[in-house]
C-alpha cells in the first residue's frame, strides 16, 4: 500500500496527453497521431514545511520544468537568467487566472540540486495559494507530483551528494515514506478511500478482461461481448472522475493540521489532559474506567502550529462491544498519528527506577501493538510520554523519578504534569510546541490538502489514460489495453501497486481458461 | 535455410551412431542432458558461441519430438520463437520447416500482440532439428543415460559452494567431464505417468524413467529446494473414425506467414496446408468425468496443474455446466492421426473412450493411443541466477520443465539462454544480461529467478509490461544486432541480414520524415482518407501513416519516387510509425530499470551481517531471494525503497572497492597463472 518511489517499476512512464486535447479525434474517422508528447518524468512537490509559514517554496526538476516555467510565469519569449529571482505574476496555464505574485527562479542542467533543469516558485505561504500552484503544475503535460524521495534520489543518481548526505538518504526516505503512508491512511479510511478502491477495483476488471481478450481469445471461449463490458465500465468510470475532479466540494472535510493523539491505558488522564489543553471541558472526564469510548477531535493553535488533537478510548481488553471498537478506532489513530502522547498514571510507576524504566517501554510496546513492525525502535520525534497526577506522588519521589527517568535510554520524551493542579502544563506546552513545530518542518506531514493535489494529479492522469483505450479501441487493442495499464498504474499510486500476476488471477477466476 | 536438402533419415542416424561409437574425447566444454526443446536449443546455441558441446539423449530417435501438441507458437509463445529465432535458435525455422498450417493469431488486436503460431507435422519437425544438430560445428550427439553429477568443492575465486565437472553415464562408470552441465529433464526427473488407477515411473509414455541418482544428487548432494508439478496430454484419435463434418472447419491463413526472419516463405505452400476443426464437449462429457472421479488417481492428487491448460476433468470440476472447446489438430501430413486439444485426461483408457464418445463428431471415434498425466520434479528456479545458473552450484544450469515451466517455447528460450550462458561461462567469457526490458526471454528468465512459480509457468503478452515495444515485428532489431556483438550467439550470415533490415528501415523512416506537406496538400494527394486536421503546421509522411486508414502502399503509389524502393518493409514501417511514440514514451522508463539492472548484487552477500540499517524482515527477504540485480531486488514484495538506497549505496561502495581489488589483480598477472585471471575476469562485475 505504500507510494513509493519504486512502485513505478513494474508501470510505463508514459504520459499521455492532457484532457485538454480536443478529443474529436474519437469521432473523426481518422485516428491521428499522438502529438508533442513529453519524454521524461518531471516532478513537483512542495519543499518547505507548511503550517504559518510567511513563505513556501515549490520546486520541479526534469525537462518539462522550463515549459512549466514559461506557461505560469508568463515568461513567453525567454527563460530568465540561471540562479536569478524573478518576481512574476503566477497563473495558471488553462484558465490564465492569477493564482499568486512571487519568486520564480531557473536551475538550468546541470548546475541545480537534481542535476536536471530544475525550476523553483517562492510563493505566499497559504494553503489556497499552495494548493492552487500545485494544481496547476500538475495540469502542465508531463509533470506529476513527486514520490517521497524522489528529488533527493534523482541528486543521488546525478551525483549531486555528499557522502554524509548519501548516508542519510536512506532514513530521510524512510521517512518521508512514512509521512505519506500515514498521509494515505488518513485519506484512505475515509469515503473518498472506498471511492478510489472501488475503482481500482473496476480498473483491474477492465484490464483483466481485455487482457483475457489479448492472450486467450483465439483459443478460447471467450466473446466479444467482454469488449462491450469492459467499454461500458471505462465509460462510466471517465464519467465518475470526470464528475469527481470536477466536484468543488472536496467531499470531505478536510482535517487539516499536525495529527496529534492521546493514547493510554483507562484512567490514566488523557480526557482531562485534552480538557486542559483546549481549556473547556471537550469531553466527559469520570474516575469511571473506560469512560471514553469514541474519538473526540479538537483543532488546537500550539504556538502557531495548526493541530488537530484526538482523545481516544483507554486501551484494554473489555468484553463491551461498543467499548471494543473504541479501542479499534484508538489504536487506528495511533497508527495514523504523526505524534501520539501517551499519557501513564505516575502512581501505577514502580518505585524503583529500572523497574519503572521497563514497565513504560512495556507500556509504550503495548499502546503500539497494532503498528506492523512490533519490535521496532520507536522514532523520538512520533511519540511523548506524559506521566500524569504527579500531585498524588509526595515531592521527593517526583524528583527522583524525573531524575533517573531522563537519564534511562529507550524512552522517547517524557513530561510531568498534573492535569488536577495544572503542575508542569508550561513545561509540557513548550515540549510539545517544539515537536510540533518540527513536524510542522516537513513538508508531508498533516497537510491533507497536499494530498489531494497528489491524488487530483494521480486521477487526472488516470483519466487521460482512459481516453487512450477509447481512442485505440477500434484500431489497436494492445494500444488500447495500454491506455486502462496506464490508468491503473496512475490509480495505483493512490490505492497501491497491482501486479501482473493480481491480473491473472482475476482472469483465470472468471474465465475458463485452458491451453 | 529452406533451400538446404535435408539427408534422408536413415543415413543421418547412421551418421549420428557412428560418431556416438568414436566418442573420441572425455572432455568437453558444455554437456547438455536432454533433447527436447530447450535441449536442443541449449546445445545448438553452446556450439554456436564456440564451444565444444556434447548433447546427450536417452534415444537419438526422439531428439526434437513433440511431445504433446503438434504446434508451435501462439499469443505470447509466438513471441518466443521469434526471439529465439532472432538469436539464431533452431525452434522458428524448424517451425517454418514443418508447419502445416499457419495462421497469425490476433490479427486484429494490434501488432504487438499478434501470434504466429503453426500447427507441426511431428516428424518433419524431428528431422528438421535432427538434421540442423547434425551440421552443427563443435557439436556431438550421445545416446545415453546420465547416472549422477560429478560434483566437486567450489572454486574460491566464483560465488557458490559446489562445482559440477562433469557426469557419469548410466553404463559402467563412463565418465565424461565438462566445465558447464546443461540439466534439460523435463518430466522425466522423478517422473510418474498417470492414467486411471496405475501409476508408473516415467516422463513420456514409451520411454524408459530417466535415473534416480540425477534427482537424488540435485536434492541430497546440493541441497537444493525441489517441488512437484504436473501436467497432461489428451488421448490420440484416429482420423478417419471421426465425422469432421460435424466439426467447425478452420482454414488456415490463405499466405503463410514464415517464423523466421531469414524465411520468406515456408516449407509448406499455401494450398497444401492441412484445415484445424472446432468442435464442443456435451453435458455428457462432464457426466462420464463426475461419474469416474474414483478411477483416476492423477485428478485426486493436489499436485499443482497449470491454470491454463487443465485437464478436461478439472474443465469441468471448476466450470460446470459449460460447453468446452475441443480442438481437433491434424499431426502430420502422412499421420492418420487427430490431437484433441482441450480434452487432456488421465481416467482409464475404457472411460477415455466413452468420453470422447459423448462428442457428436466423435460419437464413433477411435483412441490410438489414450491420454495420460505426468508429475515430476522441478527445481524452484528462484535458486537460479539470471543466466539460469545454480546459485550455489558453479557451472550446473538447468532449463524447461525442470525450472517450473510449461510449453515448448518457454522451453526452446530456456535451453537457447542456459545454452549460451554455459558456453560462456567454459570460454571464459564475461555474463551476459538481458533484460526485460529488451524481450519476452527476459521477462521469462526474471519472472523464474526472482518470483518463482507456484503452478508450470506459462508465458502471456499480460506479463511483459513493455509490451508495446517488445513485438514479434521487431525482434531482430532487438536481439539480433545484440546476439552478434555481445552474447556471440549469432551467426555472420544472419547479422548481416539484421543489419541490412536496419539500415533500410532507418533509410526508410528518413524519408518518411523528410517529406513534409500542409494537410489540403495531403487532402488532395490522398483523397480517400479522411483528414480532420485543421493544423497549419505541416504534417510528415511518417506522421500521415500513423492514421489509421493510411498504409505505407497508399504513401508509395503517391509518391512511388520517394517510397516504392522500400516496399519490401511495407508492413514493418507501417507498424514502426503507429508504434513509435508510444515506445518513445517507454524509453526512459526503460532506461532507468536498465540502469539499475546493470548495478549487480554480489551472490554471496551477507545480508544478516550487512553493516547498513535494513529491517530484519528485509534482510530475510534478501536473503532468501538473494536478487542478482538492483534491479531485481526493487521488484520483491516486502523491500522498501529506503532498503534499495542502503543497498544502492553499498553497491556503489563495494563495486569501487572490487575494481580496486580488480586492478591489482590484474597486475599480478604479469607474474603468471593467466587462467586464474581470466575466471576473474568472467565474474559479474
Amino acid at each position: 500500500m505504500l507510494p513509493s518511489i519504486y512502485h513505478g517499476i513494474r508501470r510505463a512512464a508514459v504520459h499521455t496527453r492532457r484532457t485538454s486535447t480536443p478529443p474529436c479525434r474519437l469521432l473523426s474517422t481518422c485516428d491521428g497521431p499522438p502529438v508533442g508528447l513529453a519524454h521524461a518524468e518531471t516532478i513537483f512537490a512542495l519543499s518547505s514545511g507548511h503550517g504559518r509559514c510567511g513563505v513556501a517554496v515549490v520546486r520541479a526538476s526534469g525537462p518539462a520544468s522550463a515549459t512549466a516555467l514559461r506557461c505560469m510565469a508568463g515568461l513567453t519569449r525567454s527563460l530568465p537568467p540561471p540562479r536569478t529571482a524573478l518576481l512574476r505574476s503566477i497563473s495558471d496555464p488553462k484558465s490564465k487566472e492569477v493564482l499568486d505574485r512571487g519568486l520564480v527562479l531557473w536551475f538550468p542542467a546541470p548546475h541545480s540540486f537534481t542535476g536536471e533543469d530544475c525550476v523553483e516558485f517562492h510563493i505566499h505561504g497559504g494553503p489556497a495559494v499552495i494548493t492552487a500552484v500545485l494544481q496547476a503544475l500538475g495540469s502542465v503535460p508531463g509533470m506529476r507530483p513527486a514520490e517521497a524521495g524522489e528529488f533527493t534520489r534523482r541528486a543521488f543518481q546525478a551525483g549531486k551528494l555528499g557522502l554524509t548526505e548519501v548516508e542519510g538518504l536512506g532514513d530521510l526516505i524512510h521517512a518521508e515514506t512514512e509521512a505519506q503512508r500515514r498521509q494515505a491512511l488518513r485519506q484512505m479510511s475515509g469515503e473518498l478511500g472506498s471511492l478510489y478502491q472501488d475503482w481500482s477495483h473496476k480498473l483491474k476488471r477492465c484490464l483483466a478482461h481485455v487482457e483475457a481478450f489479448i492472450d486467450f481469445s483465439e483459443d478460447e471461449l471467450i466473446e466479444d461481448g467482454v469488449l462491450n463490458q469492459v467499454d461500458r465500465s471505462v465509460c462510466d468510470l471517465q464519467a465518475e472522475m470526470e464528475r469527481h475532479l470536477k466536484d468543488e466540494r472536496r467531499g470531505e472535510r478536510l482535517r487539516s493540521g499536525v495529527q496529534v493523539v492521546i493514547a493510554g491505558a483507562t484512567n490514566a488522564g488523557k480526557s482531562s489532559l485534552l480538557n486542559t489543553l483546549c481549556q473547556r471541558p471537550a469531553a466527559i472526564v469520570s474516575p469511571i474506567a473506560g469512560t471514553t469510548r469514541d474519538v473526540v477531535e479538537t483543532a488546537l493553535d500550539i504556538g502557531g502550529f495548526p493541530v488537530l488533537l484526538s482523545d481516544t478510548a483507554g486501551l484494554r481488553d473489555s468484553p463491551d462491544l461498543v467499548e471494543r471498537e473504541g479501542v479499534r478506532r484508538a489504536r487506528e489513530r495511533v497508527d495514523q498519528a504523526d505524534l501520539t502522547l501517551v499519557v501513564v498514571d505516575c502512581a501505577r510507576l514502580p518505585s524503583d527506577a529500572m523497574q519503572a524504566t521497563s514497565f513504560l517501554q512495556g507500556h509504550l510496546r503495548s499502546v503500539l501493538l497494532n503498528q506492523e513492525q512490533p519490535d521496532t525502535v520507536f522514532p523520538a520525534d512520533r511519540f511523548l510520554l506524559v506521566l500524569n497526577k504527579t500531585d498524588l506522588l509526595p515531592q521527593e519521589q517526583r524528583q527522583k523519578l524525573v531524575g533517573e527517568l531522563r537519564q534511562a535510554s529507550g524512552l522517547p520524551p517524557l513530561c510531568l504534569i498534573s492535569c488536577h493542579t495544572t503542575e508542569g502544563l508550561q513545561n509540557f506546552l513548550t515540549v510539545l510546541h517544539s515537536s510540533v513545530k518540527t513536524l510542522c518542518g516537513d513538508p508531508l506531514s498533516g497537510a491533507p490538502t497536499l494530498t489531494q493535489a497528489r491524488h487530483r494529479a494521480h486521477l487526472q492522469q488516470c483519466f487521460a489514460a482512459l481516453a487512450q483505450y477509447q481512442r485505440y479501441r477500434n484500431i489497436d487493442l494492445a494500444l488500447a489495453a495500454e491506455g486502462v495499464r496506464l490508468a491503473l498504474t496512475s490509480l495505483g499510486r493512490i490505492t497501491g501497486r497491482v501486479g501482473a500476476e493480481e491480473i491473472l488471477d482475476i482472469i483465470f477466476k472468471d474465465f475458463c481458461i485452458g491451453k | 535455410m529452406l533451400r538446404k536438402k535435408l539427408p534422408p533419415l536413415q543415413s543421418f542416424l547412421h551418421l549420428v551412431s557412428r560418431r556416438s561409437n568414436h566418442l573420441a574425447r572425455q572432455q568437453y566444454d558444455v554437456i547438455v542432458v536432454g533433447g527436447g526443446h530447450a535441449g536442443t536449443e541449449a546445445a545448438a546455441a553452446a556450439a554456436r558461441v564456440g564451444a565444444e558441446t556434447l548433447l546427450v539423449s536417452q534415444k537419438i530417435h526422439t531428439i526434437g519430438a513433440l511431445s504433446c501438441n503438434p504446434s508451435l507458437g501462439g499469443v505470447g509463445k509466438g513471441q518466443l520463437v521469434k526471439e529465439v529465432d532472432a538469436l539464431d535458435g533452431l525452434c522458428g525455422r524448424a517451425g517454418d520447416w514443418a508447419g502445416i498450417h499457419f495462421s497469425v493469431l490476433n490479427r486484429r488486436k494490434g501488432p504487438a500482440v499478434w501470434g504466429p503460431r503453426a500447427q507441426l507435422d511431428r516428424q518433419r519437425y524431428r528431422e528438421f532439428i535432427q538434421s540442423e544438430l547434425l551440421s552443427t560445428p563443435r557439436l556431438t550427439v550421445l545416446e545415453g543415460s546420465v547416472e549422477e553429477l560429478l560434483v566437486t568443492e567450489a572454486n574460491p575465486e566464483e560465488p557458490g559452494h559446489h562445482r559440477v565437472t562433469g557426469i557419469r553415464l548410466a553404463n559402467g562408470s563412463h565418465l565424461i567431464s565438462a566445465s558447464s552441465v546443461v540439466l534439460t529433464t523435463g518430466t522425466f526427473l522423478s517422473g510418474s505417468l498417470f492414467m486411471g488407477q496405475t501409476t508408473s515411473p516415467g516422463g513420456r509414455i514409451g520411454d524408459a524413467p530417466s535415473s534416480a541418482g540425477l534427482s537424488q544428487t540435485l536434492r541430497e548432494r546440493l541441497g537444493l529446494r525441489i517441488g512437484r508439478l504436473r501436467t497432461g496430454t489428451p488421448p490420440r484419435i484416429v482420423r478417419d473414425s471421426v465425422d469432421l463434418s460435424l466439426a467447425d472447419l478452420h482454414p488456415p491463413d490463405a499466405h503463410p506467414t514464415p517464423f523466421s526472419f531469414l524465411n520468406t516463405h515456408t516449407r509448406c505452400k499455401p494450398e497444401e496446408q492441412l484445415p484445424c476443426y472446432l468442435t464442443y464437449t456435451t453435458p455428457g462429457v462432464e457426466r462420464v468425468v463426475r461419474e469416474s472421479l474414483h478411477l483416476n488417481c492423477h485428478i485426486q492428487q493436489d499436485t499443482k496443474g497449470p491454470r491454463y491448460c487443465p485437464s478436461i476433468e478439472s474443465r469441468v470440476l471448476r466450470f460446470p455446466g459449460r460447453k468446452h472447446q475441443v480442438w481437433l489438430e491434424p499431426e502430420g501430413v502422412t499421420s492418420d492421426l487427430l490431437y484433441p486439444q482441450g480434452l487432456s485426461m488421465t481416467m482409464p483408457p475404457d472411460t477415455q473412450l466413452h468420453l470422447i464418445r459423448e462428442i457428436p463428431a466423435m460419437r464413433r471415434a477411435e483412441i490410438h493411443t489414450p491420454g495420460y498425466g505426468v508429475q515430476y520434479d522441478f527445481v524452484c528456479p528462484t535458486q537460479l541466477s539470471p543466466a539460469l545458473q545454480v546459485k550455489s552450484t558453479q557451472g550446473l544450469f538447468l532449463a524447461g520443465q525442470i525450472n517450473g515451466t510449461t510449453g515448448y517455447e518457454e522451453a526452446a528460450a530456456q535451453g537457447l539462454w542456459a545454452g549460451v550462458n554455459a558456453a560462456r561461462r567454459a570460454l571464459c567469457m564475461p555474463a551476459v544480461a538481458l533484460s526485460r526490458t529488451e524481450s519476452y526471454i527476459g521477462v521469462l528468465v526474471d519472472d523464474l529467478v526472482s518470483r518463482g512459480v507456484t503452478e508450470p509457468y506459462r508465458m502471456f503478452t499480460s506479463r511483459a509490461e513493455f509490451r508495446t515495444s517488445l513485438r514479434p515485428d521487431n525482434a531482430d532489431l532487438r536481439l539480433t544486432l545484440k546476439g552478434f556483438a555481445e552474447v556471440g550467439c549469432v551467426s555472420p550470415l544472419r547479422y548481416q541480414e539484421a543489419v541490412r533490415v536496419r539500415d533500410s528501415l532507418q533509410d526508410a523512416l528518413a524519408a518518411l520524415q523528410a517529406l513534409a506537406l500542409s494537410a489540403p496538400s495531403w487532402r488532395k494527394k490522398l483523397p480517400d482518407i479522411g483528414m480532420s486536421e485543421a493544423k497549419s503546421t505541416l504534417l510528415t509522411a511518417m506522421d500521415v501513416l500513423q492514421y489509421n486508414d493510411v498504409s505505407f502502399e497508399m504513401l508509395a503509389s503517391a509518391f512511388p519516387e520517394c517510397f516504392s524502393p522500400h516496399m519490401e518493409f511495407s508492413q514493418r514501417l507501417k507498424i514502426e510509425a503507429v508504434y513509435r511514440p508510444h515506445c518513445d514514451l517507454q524509453r526512459k522508463e526503460i532506461e532507468r530499470i536498465q540502469k539499475e539492472e546493470s548495478m549487480s548484487l554480489p551472490q554471496d552477500i551477507d545480508y544478516f551481517s550487512l553493516p547498513v540499517s535494513l529491517s530484519q524482515e528485509v534482510r530475510e527477504i534478501l536473503d532468501r531471494v538473494r536478487p542478482s540485480t538492483l534491479g531485481a531486488a526493487t521488484r520483491l514484495q516486502g523491500i522498501t525503497p529506503a532498503a534499495i538506497v542502503h543497498l544502492l549505496n553499498y553497491v556503489r561502495h563495494t563495486g569501487q572497492k572490487e575494481r580496486r581489488t580488480h586492478r591489482n589483480r590484474a597486475d599480478q598477472k604479469e607474474e603468471g597463472d593467466e587462467k586464474l585471471c581470466a575466471r576473474h575476469a568472467s565474474l559479474p562485475q
